[in-house]
């Protein structure tokens, strides 16, 4: 039977100790990182850690040792962010640190991405993401990135306090055809539908599929603003992108 | 490096997505009262402006922040609270078309005392809000919260249909966010759940040992010997009574040890059934956890009322006792209780114990994880059970009464929802528990009603007048336990009724008061009978159990509920007590709620009760032999009969 001291990496050993108390959950999280080589081990302590050059570095170094992509993620990424879970269930970790190791894990994948098109495995789709102009609020824009790129999608995230010109160039920089847009004020919400008719005199409203999505936004706000679609969380965010790259295929 | 198979590739996809969305939930539930900007430091993340920001020193790359959680955050944000509200308001409005004839309507929505039109849209928060009662909710009336439970007492149909956010609500149960008006023609009748229930707290003042686990030393604040905040200017802690029907909070300041603020209010689980086997059922459908839950939000919601009022710091909260039965502490723990509704009838924790799995049945846990909104390396301590439904409120008693230490015969007898008796006799202490259901706290029977306003709470017989005394002297709408035990005895003195709950003349029904209408019929009569005989049997059997006679018992301690209300000369007459020299009947309030808190002065209390638990012998009544026997016996208003 696996002991925690069969952990190699010591700040992982730390984390269990310190953070998860229920046994089986215990258990599998030693089954888990004792059994993986200790290089990956470091790549999980560093998702934890939320120590995004870290896991850049060592993800990197990882695959030119030429250790299995999957591998990777299985005992490197996956299984840091899984303590991430349980830190945060258990309120000991809060959602500024959740996206610090979100973005951690976007930093490794960034070095499997090429092995994967190599694969002939490609990104589900391509979404922009930004809160809109005269808006800093991003946690709920931020949390929806995490979610669509865990579902496989490409994400470009624009930052807070984007303007319709701002959408427009990165629509056609990247050739994306989602465009999702986020509002926290109700003095805000209007430069959704303002970015929509930007969109509309370019001439580019039929190439790309417009979600929205706000504390203050509701359904009928957004089909007021002329967008296609409306989502209440990050979850159903992804849906919805999936759902628009489904009809755009067919 | 090989190509990886995508297939495989698809499955680390679910995975991560399912980690992924438990994060995003659980979000939701964190951010409904803590600001999602705030890093595990109290430090702000965010970019835009917030008056609880407090500026960048030159050391820093983050502000503090100074919000002690107790205001909704968004409300701090620079952002216009106002515009949510008319954002709101108008789209509510455009989904009514002003031309609708039935907006001008016959129909009325009301509450105890209050009358307003019937306008179809409205919500009924909105009509609390118009008839200024207290309704709690934490999301902002979007239906997440589901604190602001109702109960709608007439006009269900004339409401909209239940949202997918009231699916565990169950029959005359809604969101007051959630129930709009739908039909304006007819009435619609709802109350709010916590109204201000005459309950008792505590009233002994016996002088405490002090020796709690939370002290000060110097700018540092211990918890035993862990280190766990930096001293703000305060040290408390929460003595929660958690009863099936009622809850009592206190405030208790640690360092004086003395009780600051006291609250109580009707135990928010009700629409998960009146009893706790009712509760059990509950927990095992479809909406397991929401009792949970649902109490967890009520108690929160408490916690920042005594913020508010006392002034306090909710993060200078640093221990919480809880004593309940079994079944009530378990759900608030979040513990699986079915093993409770089945033979044998035990908590988890207790076979635990019993197995040798624990050393004992009381219960450490953080805060946190119970997301308690105290400081956040607060600990609760569940009281330990005795055994079987016998729980932490009767170690309480036990407690303030230092049963234990007394000599002679000494009686316990717990009235509530459930009814526990502890005897004490020579060096052997037995304990039963008696499900006395709610007959006597309003439920089940026609004008029974808890201890609110307008209850009748007791009455008596002279020259052939029936005379009476309500709560509040006000006109009477019902009849509360202490009011039915005294009707009970007052119909059986003057020969009104038999023992077997037949009224003279045969008649359907007694009339209590003729004008407004209350009467007591046959078949209240018959359940009062049942949760009589649950007491009876409890104090019949354990009396019996150890050899001891009423005349040998030199106290009986009665405590509750209502017990502080009833007339013990009315109760011995009907057998709802023991016949003791009523001398001898010493009434003690809420000794629970005494007990809590000097259990959470005291770590030796703690550690000396277990002591007295072990030896306490639990009975179970139904596997008497002839128990049945004595059930039907004490069905009867007649006083306990010993050989």
């Amino acid at each position: 039977m696996v002991e925690l001291t069969d952990i190699q990496n010591t700040s992982l050993r730390q984390e269990i100790t310190e953070y998860v108390e229920k046994v089986n959950e215990r258990q599998h999280l030693i089954q888990l990182y004792s059994k993986a080589r200790p290089d990956l081990q470091d790549i999980a302590a560093a998702i934890v850690a939320g120590d995004h050059e870290t896991v850049d570095r060592l993800t990197e170094k990882a695959l030119q040792e030429e250790i299995q992509a999957l591998e990777v993620m299985d005992d490197g990424l996956i299984a840091g962010m899984a303590l991430v879970g349980i830190k945060f269930r258990e309120n000991f970790i809060f959602v500024p640190e959740v996206l610090a190791c979100a973005r951690a894990m976007k930093a490794g994948m960034k070095h499997i991405e090429p092995i994967l098109s190599a694969s002939g495995i490609k990104p589900v789709g391509k979404v922009i993401m930004g809160t809109v102009k005269g808006d800093l609020h991003d946690i709920g824009k931020n949390l929806c990135i995490m979610m669509l790129r865990g579902a496989g999608f490409e994400v470009i995230d624009l930052g807070v306090d984007t303007s319709s010109d701002d959408f427009i160039d990165a629509v056609e920089e990247y050739e994306a055809p989602i465009v999702g847009m986020s509002a926290l004020l109700t003095t805000t919400m209007p430069n959704m539908g303002k970015t929509i008719e930007a969109f509309i005199d370019a001439d580019l409203r039929d190439d790309v599929k417009f979600m929205v999505g706000g504390a203050p936004v509701t359904p009928a706000f957004a089909d007021d603003m002329g967008a296609d679609a409306y989502g209440d969380s990050a979850v159903e965010c992804v849906d919805i992108a999936k759902r628009f790259v489904a009809t755009a295929d067919s | 490096m090989d190509k990886i198979d995508p297939e495989e590739y698809e499955k680390r996809v679910a995975r991560i997505t399912s980690l992924f969305s438990d994060i995003v939930k659980h979000s939701e539930t964190q951010s409904l009262t803590r600001c999602p900007y705030k890093n595990k430091d109290d430090r702000c993340t965010a970019s835009f402006g917030c008056r609880y920001k407090s500026p960048i020193k030159s050391d820093e790359s983050l502000p503090q922040c100074d919000s002690d959680d107790l205001l909704d955050y968004r409300s701090a944000w620079d952002t216009h609270p106002e515009s949510y509200e008319k954002m709101r308001q108008q789209l509510q409005e455009t989904n009514l078309n002003p031309d609708d004839p039935r907006i001008t309507s016959a129909g009325t929505v009301s509450t105890v005392h209050k009358t307003l039109p019937a306008k179809v849209g409205k919500t009924l928060f909105d009509y609390a809000d118009d008839f200024q009662l207290s309704v709690p909710s934490s999301c902002g009336r979007m239906g997440q919260c589901h604190e602001c439970i109702i109960e709608i007492t007439e006009g269900m149909e004339s409401l909209c249909p239940k949202a997918e956010t009231e699916a565990f609500l169950s029959e005359s149960f809604r969101l007051a966010c959630q129930s709009s008006v739908q039909h304006s023609d007819k009435n619609i009748c709802f109350s709010v759940l916590s109204r201000s229930p005459q309950i008792l707290t505590a009233t002994q003042t016996a002088t405490l040992d002090r020796d709690p686990t939370v002290i000060r030393k110097g700018n540092d604040v211990y918890y035993q010997d862990e280190l766990i905040d930096q001293f703000r200017g305060g040290i408390f802690g929460l003595a929660i009574d958690l009863g099936t029907s009622t809850i009592v909070m206190e405030l208790v300041n640690l360092q004086s040890c003395e009780a600051i603020y006291t609250c109580s209010f009707e135990n928010p689980q009700r629409f998960g059934g009146s009893d706790v086997m009712n509760r059990i059922s509950y927990d095992a459908g479809p909406f397991r956890g929401k009792l949970h839950r649902v109490l967890i939000n009520t108690l929160n919601d408490k916690i920042f009322h005594i913020a508010e009022q006392t002034q306090i710091d909710r993060r200078m909260i640093y221990e919480i006792v809880l004593v309940g039965n079994p079944t009530m502490r378990d759900l608030f723990f979040n513990l699986d209780v079915q093993s409770i509704g089945q033979r044998p009838y035990k908590s988890s924790m207790e076979h635990a114990f019993l197995e040798g799995k624990r050393t004992t049945t009381a219960i450490t846990s953080l805060t946190r994880k119970l997301r308690l909104a105290v400081n956040k390396n607060a600990r609760v301590f569940g009281a330990p059970i005795i055994a079987s439904h016998v729980g932490g409120d009767i170690v309480a008693d036990l407690v303030t009464l230092d049963l234990a230490v007394q000599t002679g015969t000494v009686m316990l007898v717990d009235v509530g929802t459930n009814t526990e008796v502890v005897l004490k006799s020579g060096n052997r202490m037995v304990t039963a528990s008696c499900p006395a259901g709610p007959a006597f706290e309003g439920g089940l029977v026609t004008f029974g009603m808890p201890g609110y306003e307008g209850a009748i709470e007791s009455i008596t017989y002279q020259e052939d007048q029936l005379t009476y005394q309500t709560i509040g002297d006000v006109k009477p709408t019902g009849i509360c336990g202490s009011g039915l035990i005294d009707l009970l005895a007052t119909l059986r003195r003057s020969e009104q009724m038999t023992p077997m709950g037949v009224f003279a003349d045969k008649a359907q029904a007694f009339t209590v008061v003729p004008e407004p209408r209350i009467t007591l019929s046959r078949e209240d009569a018959s359940h009062l009978a049942q949760a009589k005989a649950a007491n009876y049997c409890g104090q019949y059997i354990l009396m019996r159990s150890l050899g001891v006679t009423p005349e040998s018992i030199d106290k009986l301690y009665l405590a509750g509920g209502f017990a502080n209300y009833v007339d013990p000369e009315s109760a011995i007459a009907i057998g709802f007590l023991a016949p003791v020299d009523t001398e001898r009947i010493i009434k003690v309030g809420n000794s629970a709620s005494q007990g809590a808190k000097e259990l959470l002065l005291s770590q030796k209390k703690r550690q000396d009760i277990e002591k007295v638990i072990a030896q306490i012998e639990h009975i179970e009544l139904e596997t008497t032999a002839d128990f049945f026997e004595i059930f039907v016996d004490g069905c009867q208003f007649k006083p306990m009969q010993f050989v």
